[in-house]
């Protein structure tokens, strides 16, 4: 395969017939998807001038393709902007034309070609071979080989940054995370059931603007789309404060829009920018338009269920089990035994009184 | 089969009742600072039950349909458990400190051998078994092994988690986020230690009230009004110890 000369991304933007205005006007967008201040769009701009398209190489394993569905979907930047202005995305099982050998072999020519330049996408957990082969090759090993040469690796979607609903128990097929698989990358976690389009994007390009990984947390997630809790930025947040809340999906409360807290809400424990960025270019999410929050950016969201129900869970053991009813069922226990003892301390005692008073007698 | 010591008689049916009335003196088991632990600790942790369980499940919510700004009912609940939670936490170090500045019945050592051994005794005790349980002023070795998880292994998990939770989303300015590692690592499992151990604490008091009651009604020596005026009935060997016990105040 002949290595092209790669045009920058503003040069890739002018052939295509986009003004000056535009690509401006798309760096501006990108800045505030970015979670940068308008000043710093600035900052976008000259990268993008400057920058070549990333090379972008997408393996999927055990997963849904909900994350690249959600992905052709976002709206800033446009999906054709993020494909084929700033990303070069030079392999996609899915939007591939080519397939068979043909797609195999240009997946093995990218990666030598840009070998330590591009970046490696993952989504899908990482199950044992017999479970997942591509192209005749187990999952893992086909990993392996593709983050070899990577400049990072990102994960997509929860599956591929925790495990997600592959590794949800029994994980019969023992599906794991990528960090369990790849040691010695640097792994962007992107989680989501499946991550918003814009934080996709938006991470990919604040990698191409300023060619590091953003900041991440404690977990590898970048900080400035995991950084709050749903809870903290959702708009019912002031009937939670208010002790407002809807009993059912059908009574007056849900109709006020009070707080969906007691019907399962996971807000509180769920790290994501649904309430901020929102879905489908900012139209809604799931809290607003009166489901609960399930939590879906979260390790282990598919065993912390039940969905539609406000509980914890007892630490080592599924969610099935109530821990408040099994702390009355033991406080109620402890009740009885404690009546019992009493009785029994108090008819012994009797008795030894009697036989003492006998025995002074 | 009665203990000189302390004039306790242990019955073949293991339920000791006091019969000597001789050498009876008052002997000052729990110091101040230990009575004002125990009392702050019983009101704030009454506050964190009461609020934790509206939070985790907020069991009263308004039937008319009204806007937000009228209450703050959850706001309340939290306000409220966030402050009990502090009072509790400073009263666990004041008290941390007291183990090792108070008097004897302030400390327990579980590494030695007769500290295994009376917790098997005081067992069979309360199984109403043969024993050969000690009669002490203060905590036998079972009560203080119960104190030791309970109060102690339970405050602990209680604080750490409860600190992580209420500084969760602000990683940047409180260190906060390593201590998550310790409860499994996200924000639902850190959730589920505190909300389990809680009904930890609801079980210690049932059995801690009752147990307290127990040792008043038999052995007569003023368990419940020692941790208001610090002093118990006991035998005294000899006037000096007597005395000694009288002086500190």
């Amino acid at each position: 395969m002949l290595k092209t000369k790669q045009k920058t991304i503003y040069e890739e933007a002018l052939s295509r017939g986009f003004s000056r205005r535009d690509f401006l006007k798309m760096c501006t967008a990108l800045a505030a998807t970015m979670g940068l201040t308008f000043k710093e769009s600035e900052k976008v701009a000259k990268a993008m001038e400057s920058a070549k398209r990333v090379p972008v190489l997408w393996l999927q394993f055990q997963a849904c393709t909900g994350c690249t569905e959600s992905f052709i979907r976002a709206s800033h930047p446009k999906v054709e902007s993020v494909l084929l202005d700033m990303i070069s995305l030079e392999f996609s099982d899915v939007l591939s034309a080519a397939s068979g050998y043909q797609l195999e072999d240009n997946m093995a020519n990218i990666m030598k070609e840009y070998a330590g330049e591009y970046v490696l996408v993952v989504e899908g957990a990482i199950p044992d071979d017999e479970f997942t082969q591509v192209a005749g090759r187990g999952a893992k090993e086909v990993l392996k080989e593709a983050a070899e040469n990577a400049m990072l690796v990102i994960t997509f979607g929860s599956c591929a940054s925790w495990g997600g609903i592959p590794a949800a128990k029994p994980n019969p097929t023992n599906g794991r995370p990528v960090k369990d698989i790849i040691k010695n990358k640097q792994i962007v976690l992107v989680p989501g059931c499946p991550p918003i389009a814009e934080v996709m994007t938006g991470v990919i390009a604040h990698i191409l603007t300023f060619g590091k990984v953003p900041e991440l947390d404690q977990h590898g997630r970048p900080k400035a789309f995991y950084r709050h809790r749903i809870h903290d930025k959702c708009n019912r947040r002031a009937y939670f404060d208010a002790g407002l809340f809807a009993e059912s999906f059908d009574d007056v409360g849900a109709k006020q829009g009070y707080c969906l807290y007691k019907l399962g809400c996971k807000g509180p424990t769920t790290y994501a920018s649904c309430a901020e960025m929102r879905w489908n270019g900012g139209t809604s999410y799931p809290i607003q338009s009166g489901n609960p929050c399930i939590g879906c950016t979260e390790k282990n969201f598919w065993d912390n269920g039940p969905f539609f129900e406000r509980r914890a869970k007892i630490p080592g053991t599924q969610t099935t089990i109530n821990p408040d009813a099994v702390g009355f069922a033991i406080t109620g226990a402890a009740l009885a035994g404690v009546a019992a003892h009493a009785g029994i301390t108090a008819v012994k005692k009797k008795k030894d009184e009697k036989s003492s008073e006998e025995r002074s007698e | 089969m009665t203990n000189p010591n302390t004039g306790l008689e242990t019955h073949s049916s293991g339920v000791k009742v006091r019969t000597e009335t001789k050498n009876l003196g008052k002997v000052y088991v729990w110091e101040l600072p230990v009575r004002i632990f125990h009392w702050v600790n019983v009101l704030s942790i009454l506050a964190l039950i009461l609020t934790g369980i509206y939070i985790g499940n907020p069991f009263i919510g308004s039937s008319v349909p009204e806007e937000a700004y009228y209450s703050y009912v959850m706001g309340w609940a939290r306000y409220i458990h966030f402050f009990a939670a502090f009072i509790f936490t400073a009263n666990i170090i004041l008290r941390v400190y007291w183990f090792f500045k108070g008097n004897k019945y302030a400390k327990t050592n579980p590494f030695k051998k007769a500290f295994w051994s009376d917790v098997l005794e005081t067992t069979k005790f309360y199984l109403f078994l043969k024993n050969k349980k000690k009669h002490t002023p203060g905590h036998n070795s079972l009560a203080q092994l119960g104190y030791i998880i309970f109060i102690g292994l339970g405050s602990l998990i209680m604080i750490l988690t409860g600190i992580y939770l209420y500084f969760e989303p602000q990683f940047q300015s409180i260190p906060v986020a390593k201590l998550g590692a310790l409860f499994g690592g996200d924000s639902f499992s850190v959730r589920s230690f505190h909300h389990i151990v809680a009904w930890g604490f609801i079980i210690f008091m049932v059995i801690h009230v009752y147990l307290a009651i127990r040792e008043d009604w038999l052995s007569k020596n003023g368990t419940i009004s020692s941790i208001f005026t610090g002093y118990k009935t006991e035998q005294v060997e000899n006037n000096d110890e007597k005395a000694q016990g009288e002086k500190r105040d």
